[in-house]
């Protein structure tokens, strides 16, 4: 037991007198306030306790950002006095808030559930964990009465440097009280630290606890039938300390406790991590499975496991005890030697003394054998665990008072019995003959059965084989389900034609063809054209039309203006293509008579030639004879001689012209010539002409200089 | 896998081939080619775009209604699969489609009938109007009847007559 305790009695009676008056208090308070303690227990919502530098340090520098920082001697001394006492007061009132919640959150081992305490003292020991916190609780009041004092000498203080002095000893002795407890608030951390990681327990509900001595496979059990996952391994203490795992049976929800094994020692020499499953077998109401090597591949034999269970077999009174034989695989129970097999029965004898009173002494569920190795019944073990602790709760449960409350709120009716006539249910004959055959074709089913698996390994494996899909088409004839179906043709979609009925409609389709053809074929027959051309006309439309082109054409070239088009004047005529012959020619060929025609331009043309020939003496007799058969040479002669009808000098002085003499006639002609002269050169038409063909000549504004610079242009 | 129809042109899309829009309001647009989608982009109507189908069933320019059209028709739930009906319609798909284009070609032909016959009286007229153009020597209309003087000698039949009788 704790060795400090002798250190410190006073010291501790005192403390635990205060500590149980609190303890008292808050009792109390629960009961007012009717809190209910028997919750999930969760260490781990405890706030971190700092050490004790840091937390002086917290609680300075808190002081110093959330009060006042600036003050001068020149101020009003009550303002002086405020500014310390308002320093002391928050630094107590911090100090005071955080001990207290450490105080507060730290579980008091009274007040929990005799199971987590007397597990906290295995772990933690119980003195030290309470004079750790009795150390905090006196801290508290110690800071408390400081500040008190040092309040009370500030409402006196006459000077800032006084009140500073004094301010600046009552944060200096609440810190070294702080300092003096900082080995508890070390010590508290770590237990802090260890209780988060404790497994969360309820104490109240169906728990399954395994137990037995180190190595005979209580961990690998609990691995099987939980999604724990408990280290397994071959040495012994393998587990430490206890896990849960939660288990289903029956719709509800099981605790299964793995325990670190248990030696036979006796009590006083046990270590905590004995301890520990000691405690838990002792305060928790579970069922208990001890668990036996049967095999001794533990290192332990069947006699050292007797011994140990005789040994606590007292913490077994009232729960019900399933002794578990395991490892059979190793050795089978029945080939056990006597003794054991004696001993064996001992323990199963003691067990069935915890048979519930009401429950069959059911020889099958009190031993039972196992391997977690060949997992070969386990679940059985599991179920009988189970199913005994749920007996045992339930009547537990219907000898309390508090199940009088609820057996009122149900009842069960019962219809009255009307006459003494039995009525059986009635189940029709083929149905109890199908259950009976059902149940022998499952088995022949399941026998004969041919997985898909199986075909792929025989075909060649998984990369070789593809399963057929087709193979369980629902069609109406079998030999259709290999068949390919094509889903498109000709640019349509097969399935969208899909229709049981289309041949018949397809015939009708046919039918309303056939006729619509016979009816055009009749409508064709009946459109007499009698606007169709022939032949002769067809030819003559198209001469009509190539004349039609031909006129616009020469239209089109005759409508472009003389700029675009240089126009020969008839004068210039080299081919001499324009004589009356051709004239004559063109006008027969078009149907007309040409003589009159030929005439009226011979006439005309040789007007006065005419005149002056019959002026002189007449000897054109002949020309008048010979008219349509002249030459071509004297056409040419002719016709010259016609464009130049008189030829004058050009400086003699016509009457009518306005010249006084030819020498002025001649300057005249001179100076148009002159003034024309400059303009002919620059190919102007005339003295309006002032047209530039082209503004900008690509000669003359692009290019560079071989030497110089292309500044202008 | 399904031949699908152009939303703009109306053309079949085949696999692998154009590009499928899908809108927020999930409605799928599925498109030929680039021409389609980047009218489709540009917001244009198919029935305004000539060279569409929508366009030119709308101006009566294409066939729109006829018996054939019925049998092909997109079907929400996949049928049981029996060989007869699928030979059956795979025979019937080719005929369909042969009589359907048969109709769509006389109604096209009819279509462009009263343009021949407009033509014809055009070209009458025309004939009527134009044939002075030409000159008279080479215009010899079949209408137009030449006399043949035809010289009967008739001593001849005098004598014919007396030794008759």
């Amino acid at each position: 037991m704790a060795s400090s305790c002798r250190t410190l009695p006073g010291r501790i009676e005192y403390l635990e007198s205060v500590y149980g008056l609190i303890g008292l208090l808050h009792r109390e308070l629960a009961a007012k306030l009717c809190i209910n303690k028997m919750v999930q227990y969760n260490f781990k919502k405890i706030t971190v306790v700092p050490p004790g530098k840091d937390f002086i340090d917290i609680i300075l520098s808190r002081t110093q950002r959330q009060t006042p920082t600036v003050v001068h001697k020149g101020y009003a001394i009550s303002r002086i006095r405020q500014f310390y006492m308002r320093k002391v007061r928050y630094s107590q009132q911090n100090f005071y808030e955080k001990l207290s919640t450490i105080i507060d959150e730290f579980p008091r081992l009274d007040d929990v559930h005799p199971f987590y305490g007397d597990l906290l003292h295995v772990l933690y020991n119980k003195d030290h964990y309470k004079l750790a916190l009795g150390q905090i609780n006196t801290a508290r009041n110690i800071i408390a009465k400081i500040s008190k004092d040092y309040l009370r000498l500030l409402k006196y203080g006459d000077s800032l440097y006084r009140c500073k002095c004094l301010k600046v000893a009552a944060l200096g002795r609440m810190c070294t009280v702080i300092k003096r407890i900082s080995p508890s608030l070390a010590y508290l951390e770590q237990i802090r630290q260890h209780m988060a990681r404790l497994p969360s327990i309820d104490p109240n509900t169906r728990t399954l606890l395994i137990c037995g001595y180190p190595n005979v496979g209580k961990s690998s059990f609990m691995n099987k039938i939980t999604r724990a996952d408990v280290d397994v391994q071959p040495y012994a203490f393998t587990t430490k300390s206890l896990f849960v795992g939660h288990a289903d049976y029956k719709y509800l929800r099981y605790q299964v406790i793995d325990t670190p094994g248990i030696l036979d020692r006796p009590f006083e020499d046990r270590n905590i991590i004995e301890m520990c499953s000691i405690t838990a077998l002792a305060h928790l109401r579970a069922a208990v499975l001890f668990f036996l090597d049967i095999s001794g591949s533990c290192g332990y034999s069947i006699a050292q496991q007797a011994a140990l269970f005789h040994s606590i077999k007292s913490l077994f009174m009232n729960k019900p005890l399933v002794i578990v034989c395991n490892k059979t695989d190793l050795q089978p129970l029945e080939k056990l030697s006597e003794e054991d097999m004696k001993l064996v029965m001992e323990m199963k004898a003691e067990a069935m003394k915890t048979i519930a009173q009401g429950g069959e002494p059911n020889e099958e569920c009190v031993l039972l054998t196992m391997s977690t190795l060949t997992e070969d019944g386990v679940i059985a073990v599991k179920n009988a665990a189970c199913e005994r602790l749920l007996d045992q709760r339930v009547e537990t449960k219907m000898k309390s008072k508090k199940i009088n409350d609820c057996l009122n709120r149900f009842h069960v009716a019962m219809p009255k019995q009307r006459d003494n006539k039995e009525r059986l249910p009635s189940i029709p004959q083929a149905v109890l003959e199908a259950r009976a055959n059902a149940a022998v074709a499952k088995e022949k089913k399941n026998l004969e059965r041919k997985l898909e698996k199986d075909l792929e390994n025989e075909n060649g494996g998984a990369g070789v084989y593809s399963a057929s899909l087709k193979k369980h088409y629902m069609l109406a004839d079998d030999e259709w389900k290999e068949d390919i179906l094509p889903e498109i043709l000709d640019g349509h979609n097969v399935a969208d034609f899909l229709d049981p009925d289309i041949l018949q409609r397809c015939e009708e389709l046919e039918r309303e063809e056939g006729l619509r053809l016979e009816e055009e074929a009749a409508q064709e027959a009946f459109q007499i054209d009698g606007h169709e051309l022939t032949e002769e006309q067809r030819e003559i439309l198209s001469q009509i039309r190539k004349k039609k082109a031909m006129l616009i054409q020469e239209h089109r070239m005759k409508k472009r203006t003389a700029e675009s088009r240089p126009i020969v004047p008839r004068k210039f005529d080299k081919d001499r293509k324009f004589t009356t012959n051709r004239m004559g020619r063109q006008l027969s060929s078009m149907g007309f008579d040409p003589s009159a025609a030929v005439d009226r331009a011979r006439s005309k043309s040789r007007g006065r030639k005419r005149e002056r020939s019959l002026s002189r003496a007449g000897n054109d007799g002949d020309d008048m004879d010979i008219d349509g058969q002249q030459s071509n040479k004297k056409l040419r002669v002719k016709s010259r001689s016609r464009s130049r009808s008189k030829s004058r000098p050009p400086e003699e002085v016509v009457p009518g012209e306005g010249f006084r003499d030819s020498d002025q006639k001649k300057k005249a002609i001179k100076k148009a010539k002159d003034s024309v002269k400059k303009r002919n050169k620059e190919a102007r038409r005339g003295e309006a002409d002032r047209v530039i063909p082209t503004l900008k000549p690509k000669h003359l504004f692009s290019g560079k200089r071989s030497i110089g610079k292309t500044s202008r242009r | 896998m399904r031949l699908e129809k152009c939303w703009f042109c109306s053309s079949t899309v085949y696999p692998g081939h154009g590009i499928q829009f899908v809108r927020n309001d999930a409605k799928v647009f599925r498109f030929c080619r680039s021409k389609c989608h980047k009218n489709f982009k540009m917001k244009r109507n198919p029935r305004k775009v000539k060279w569409t189908k929508a366009y030119r069933c709308l101006h009566g320019k294409d066939m729109t209604q006829d018996s054939t059209f019925e049998f092909e028709r997109k079907r929400n739930r996949p049928e049981r699969y029996d060989r007869n009906v699928t030979e059956q319609t795979l025979k019937a798909i080719p005929l369909i489609t042969k009589i359907r284009h048969e109709r769509q070609k006389k109604h096209i032909t009819n279509r462009q009938k009263q343009g021949k016959t407009k033509e014809r009286e055009r070209d009458a007229k025309e004939l009527e109007q134009d044939i002075q153009m030409l000159p008279k020597k080479d215009v010899m209309l079949s209408t137009q009847k030449t006399k043949v003087v035809v010289k009967v000698s008739q001593q001849q039949t005098e004598e014919n007559l007396m030794e008759e009788t």
